[in-house]
């Protein structure tokens, strides 16, 4: 897990790029607030 | 320059008007980690971006953030409609309206005005692009816990819709971020 990826500088933030995969049709894409599925992360509300 | 589309990017619904939240929702027109502090600050470090695809990232997103403060002053418009000067008095709202009655103004929660200082711009893209990504991951939060806040099924659909652009925001910031590194690379070496 701490193995240190050759590509990977230390002291800098990395945000893999998104690559076009699959997407939902507008109307479904505007009601979730993205298109892309494996960019939907839904909240779960907290219950204390 | 910009066109106006005379309609919310998304539905502004709410099942009853409630003072208490508009009071809490407030936060997100000119609170710290509200729209207006979020669009003013993409489109005031956009001058200083190294790379074309940065600089219009942060003219696109500060324009689609002014459609979500559109968005905020609808829900807390409708959630303070109807309201008696007692029923505000009640929910604490009593020193605001005697300064705006029940108009839009930019406050936080608490009532404290909008400020500049809510925002950095520093002239240096990493840096910058830093505070945007957090900025996103600190309004995410605020849409969370407002939601915890709620009861009500139709403001919480139109936060979770907000709360999820502050996600793909994120996502775009830190492609942006990694365009933005590549290119000062480069630019050491040759």
């Amino acid at each position: 897990m701490y193995e240190m990826n050759q590509n990977l500088r230390l002291a800098r933030a990395y945000v893999p790029f998104q690559v076009f995969s699959q997407r939902w049709e507008p109307l479904e894409g505007l009601m979730k607030g993205t298109i892309f599925p494996e960019l939907y992360f839904p909240y779960k509300r907290r219950e204390y | 320059m910009w066109f106006y589309e005379k309609k919310l990017q998304y539905p502004a619904k709410v099942g009853r008007a409630n003072l208490q939240m508009a009071k809490f929702l407030i936060t997100q027109y000119g609170g710290p980690d509200g729209e207006l502090a979020a669009s003013m600050r993409y489109l005031t470090q956009r001058y200083t971006m190294p790379v074309p695809q940065a600089k219009g990232l942060l003219t696109d997103i500060g324009t689609e953030e002014l459609a979500h403060l559109e968005i905020i002053a609808t829900l807390v418009y409708k959630l303070m409609d109807g309201a008696s000067v007692d029923e505000i008095k009640r929910a604490g709202l009593g020193a605001y309206y005697a300064d705006h009655d029940k108009a839009l103004y930019l406050v936080n929660g608490e009532g404290v005005p909008w400020t500049a200082a809510y925002i950095q711009s520093k002239g240096d893209p990493i840096a910058d692009l830093h505070e945007d990504m957090a900025a996103e991951e600190k309004a995410r939060a605020t849409y969370e816990w407002l939601i915890n806040l709620s009861d009500d099924p139709d403001l919480n659909d139109t936060l979770r819709f907000l709360r999820q652009r502050e996600v793909v925001h994120f996502q775009r910031f830190g492609e942006a971020l990694q365009i933005v590194q590549n290119y000062l690379d480069c630019k050491k070496v040759y």
